[in-house]
């Protein structure tokens, strides 16, 4: 009893950066029609941006709001300077354009930050709470984590839904050409879509490393789950990416409590395959024929 | 300078060319394995196993359009087959080892292959890369029979004696077993090239082909959507699964840290860099890949960075490269060799025979402004 | 008083000059109806005026503004609103979030003659499904949201694409009575692309006939429906 209830506990927190990390992914499908396999990277670089200062004697709060900005930069950076020439073109160039931003900021990533692992502070304690004499195994940097993820999409809804600017985002998601007709600058608008998903990625990224160990490669496997989860909900929808992200979380954390870690990779894939093969619209699909 | 008769017969068939041009590499191949160093033999060898698996990939993205950055992982399934068969001691030759490799690729292929086949783009791609992260994880689950996180040491193959025969009667020296290896990889190499170039220009290549440029029109010429695209898989993926067991063999130990990712991205690499869907373009791929490393290496220890720091110049480069193919020549260097002579062979034509003026096509796309 | 001025405006996708010289004035006030068959140009020159295609030659002007120098995303700013072929509703969004952006983009300092009040008035229908989301509604209802959205823009001159294609004919005269109404009522200016010339016509002030990129006729709307060898040769009526 005591086990499982572990083990859903850390499926929770673990689903919670998983559904950040697939979000981010359905932002810029949403905006771009590309799958940001480089998101991976990236989250990885801003952690490192994170932790030099962290190193260099900074508090883990300026870490983690030097993680976000820096995320903010990368996003539109690499939006504005590379992704906006595959923009409507064959998806086969978008997607080996990101392979190649990939390898990119890996390499990068090791020159500058160095290849050996580091570890990475947490914030909260990372040990259950003692309850007379028998441990919750809720940990401090766990309820931080789902805080953080609960606030920042928060946020983003509330960005989305609730002012002008979120307004005409969506409308150049969905409809660029009307949208120019309509006044909105939509290249802009696809710029700050990769800086705000660049961010929620990072954010999944500091999450992911606190309490644990960074190299360049710590992301690597996160890109898979974070689009197994964005698959799982649909690609095309932020509730689903969520919900994808939290059924992903619990399903590895049980497949690794019970069968072992070392499958956790293989059972992504298998949910990945069959949910693609038996609804290809995801979990939540209204629309029943869609091409994936 | 007249072509001999007989000749010329041969080589107006496409098989005949191919056999042609396979004898001709065979030659070279036996040439350069005699010759070269140890050093540049055992480089020449993983040449050629990269250059196998990256032939293999161009063809399934290239003509088939289909993107896997899963391919490292059969590179995996053929190497640990390969290394579980050769120290099974049950002194089975090394060819049959490799061709065990191959049946063991060729049958995760295809059931991998079934499910790729309904899956397009950005789809085929997340789920292929989910395949590389996933299968090096199966070698430590069973790590009783795949050696777990240290791997398997893989035995040297005994020459056999035709072979050293052979060798000592070209150069007058034994063989060692890596330079027998060595052969056998590049002997591969030009075997499978032969094989892809025919299956390209035949009637199976041409289908893949008309299923990559247009699903809907290929269906209606009667063409089996999904037969072509498992084809197309199973064919790339036993490509693979010889360059996993060649592999095994020239690195001599099989463990899942050579088979990251970075793996999987490395071919894609390769076959971007030469030009989707052109063997020649594969080759230059691989041979980037093998000869630039060292290169870069040395390089940056030139510029005072660490050994670690300098082993990663040669990925940055490849992917800065990759990065810049796809934005000014997505056609990779083969591709935009062919456009420019076409360009020119055009031009000269037109030069030739002034034809009624048609105003050349639009250049791109219209451009989406911000 | 001419509102929008078009000289010699040409414009070419690769070989095909789908803009030949094409040269006219819409008039303050009044319905222009641009007709002619499918690959006269007639969406090409809406394209061309509201800056989505690059023309190759010739000036556009709207009041004092050098349209052609107007970037697509600053028209609605000019004055000018495009409604789009194919409806152009942003079909995630809600009736009234589409709506909505209309207004963001809306021409400044003007007086406002449309609100969202007003245009609830004139459009019922979109009040009561103000909080749906604009694919659930039908075709004639869409149109209806478009040229809302476009009202609320405060435009100097709508361009209506097509506002007829595929909605049933009770449907259709509906919204040219509306189109018509806001005219004679608002001073508004329209620049009306349609293949269904009859309809057109019935509520334009001229008319403007395409073929292969040139104008080749330039009259009274009047005019061109008692002409009926003109009817023939070019609007099939």
């Amino acid at each position: 009893m005591q086990q499982l209830l572990s083990i859903l506990l850390t499926g929770l927190t673990l689903g919670a950066v998983y559904a950040a990390f697939a979000l981010a992914l359905v932002m810029i499908w949403r905006s771009t029609r590309i799958v940001n396999f480089a998101q991976a990277p990236m989250a990885m670089v801003t952690t490192y941006v994170a932790l030099v200062l962290i190193d260099a004697g900074a508090s883990y709060w300026v870490g983690f709001v030097a993680a976000l900005l820096s995320g903010f930069l990368l996003g539109a950076v690499i939006e504005r300077l590379v992704v906006r020439h595959v923009e409507g073109k064959a998806e086969i160039n978008a997607v080996i354009l990101t392979l190649g931003l990939f390898i990119v900021l890996h390499s990068l990533a090791a020159i500058v930050f160095g290849a050996r692992f580091r570890s990475f502070p947490a914030p909260f304690g990372i040990r259950g709470f003692q309850v007379g004499d028998s441990t919750v195994p809720l940990t401090g940097f766990g309820i931080f984590t789902l805080v953080a993820v609960l606030v920042v999409m928060g946020l983003l809804v509330a960005l989305f839904r609730g002012t002008d600017i979120g307004l005409r985002m969506r409308a150049a998601a969905f409809g660029p050409e009307v949208a120019r007709l309509l006044g909105v600058k939509v290249g802009r608008m696809l710029t700050l879509g990769w800086a705000l998903a660049s961010v929620v990625g990072s954010l999944a990224g500091i999450l992911i490393a606190g309490g644990g160990l960074v190299h360049p490669g710590y992301m690597d496997s996160v890109v898979v789950y974070g689009f197994v989860a964005a698959v799982l909900g649909g690609l095309d929808s932020p509730g689903g990416a969520v919900v994808g992200g939290l059924a992903l979380g619990l399903t590895l954390s049980l497949v690794s409590g019970y069968v072992g870690s070392e499958v956790v990779p293989l059972s992504a894939l298998l949910v990945l395959v069959v949910v693609l093969l038996v609804r290809p619209g995801g979990l939540f699909a209204t629309v029943h024929e869609r091409r994936v | 300078m007249q072509q001999p008769q007989a000749l010329r017969r041969v080589t107006d068939h496409t098989l005949g060319r191919h056999l042609v041009v396979g004898a001709v590499g065979v030659v070279v191949v036996v040439a350069l394995m005699s010759f070269l160093g140890s050093f540049r033999v055992s480089q020449l060898a993983s040449f050629s196993y990269l250059a196998i698996a990256a032939a293999g990939l161009t063809v399934l993205t290239g003509l088939n359009g289909q993107l896997s950055l899963g391919h490292g992982a059969f590179m995996a399934i053929g190497a640990y087959t390969a290394a579980v068969l050769q120290r099974s001691d049950s002194g089975l030759p090394v060819v049959v080892v490799l061709l065990g490799a191959v049946v063991v690729a060729t049958l995760v292929g295809a059931v991998v292959g079934m499910a790729a086949a309904r899956l397009h783009g950005p789809y085929l791609a997340g789920a292929t890369l989910a395949l590389a992260i996933a299968v090096p994880g199966l070698a430590i689950f069973w790590s009783d029979l795949l050696g777990g996180e240290q791997g398997l040491t893989v035995p040297l193959p005994e020459v056999p004696g035709w072979f050293a025969d052979a060798v000592f009667f070209l150069t007058a020296t034994d063989p060692s077993s890596s330079r027998y290896v060595a052969y056998l990889a590049g002997v591969a190499l030009v075997l499978v090239l032969v094989l892809l170039a025919n299956v390209s220009s035949s009637r199976v290549g041409r289908r893949w082909k008309a299923v990559r440029d247009d699903e809907v029109a290929a269906q209606l010429a009667g063409i089996d959507l999904g037969r072509a695209r498992v084809l197309a898989f199973v064919v790339s993926a036993a490509c693979a699964g010889l360059a996993g067991g060649l592999m095994a063999f020239v690195v001599r130990l099989t463990a899942p840290s050579g088979f990251t990712l970075t793996l999987s991205l490395t071919l894609v690499t390769a076959i971007v860099l030469g030009g989707l869907g052109s063997l020649a373009g594969a080759l230059i791929g691989a041979a980037l890949l093998t000869f630039l490393p060292q290169l870069a290496t040395g390089l940056g220890g030139d510029l005072g960075l660490t050994d670690v720091q300098a082993a990663e110049l040669a990925p940055l480069v490849y992917g800065v490269v990759m990065v810049l193919v796809i934005l000014l020549a997505p056609g990779g260097l083969v591709g935009t060799v062919r456009m420019r002579q076409a360009r020119r062979a055009a031009l000269r034509a037109a030069a030739a025979a002034p034809a009624p003026q048609h105003d050349a096509p639009p250049s791109s796309e219209r451009e989406r402004s911000s | 008083m001419t509102v929008l001025d078009v000289q010699d405006l040409t414009t070419t996708y690769g070989a095909v000059r789908a803009l030949d010289g094409v040269t006219f004035t819409a008039p303050e006030g009044k319905v222009t109806a641009v007709l002619g068959a499918n690959g006269a140009g007639k969406t090409t020159l809406l394209r061309t005026l509201s800056g989505l295609v690059p023309p190759t030659r010739g000036t556009a002007t709207l009041g004092d503004t050098d349209l052609l120098s107007t970037p697509a995303e600053e028209m609605t700013r000019a004055g000018l609103a495009h409604v789009p072929e194919g409806r152009g509703v942003i079909a995630q969004l809600t009736v009234e979030e589409n709506l909505r952006l209309g207004s963001l983009g809306a021409r400044p300092q003007t007086e406002r003659r449309f609100g969202l009040e007003r245009v609830f008035g004139l459009f019922p229908l979109l009040g009561d499904r103000s909080n749906q989301v604009a694919h659930t509604l039908s075709g004639g209802e869409r149109q209806m949201l478009v040229i809302a959205r476009a009202l609320l823009a405060e435009p100097s001159i709508l361009l209506l694409d097509e506002p007829s294609l595929g909605l049933a004919p009770r449907v259709v005269g509906q919204i040219f009575d509306l189109l018509r109404g806001l005219v004679d009522e608002q001073g508004l200016t329209v620049l009306l692309v349609e293949q269904n010339a009859r309809s057109a016509l019935s509520i334009a002030d001229v008319g403007l006939v395409l073929d292969l990129g040139k104008v080749v006729v330039h009259d009274d709307a009047r005019t061109l429906v008692d002409d009926s060898s003109l009817r023939h040769a070019y609007l099939g009526f």
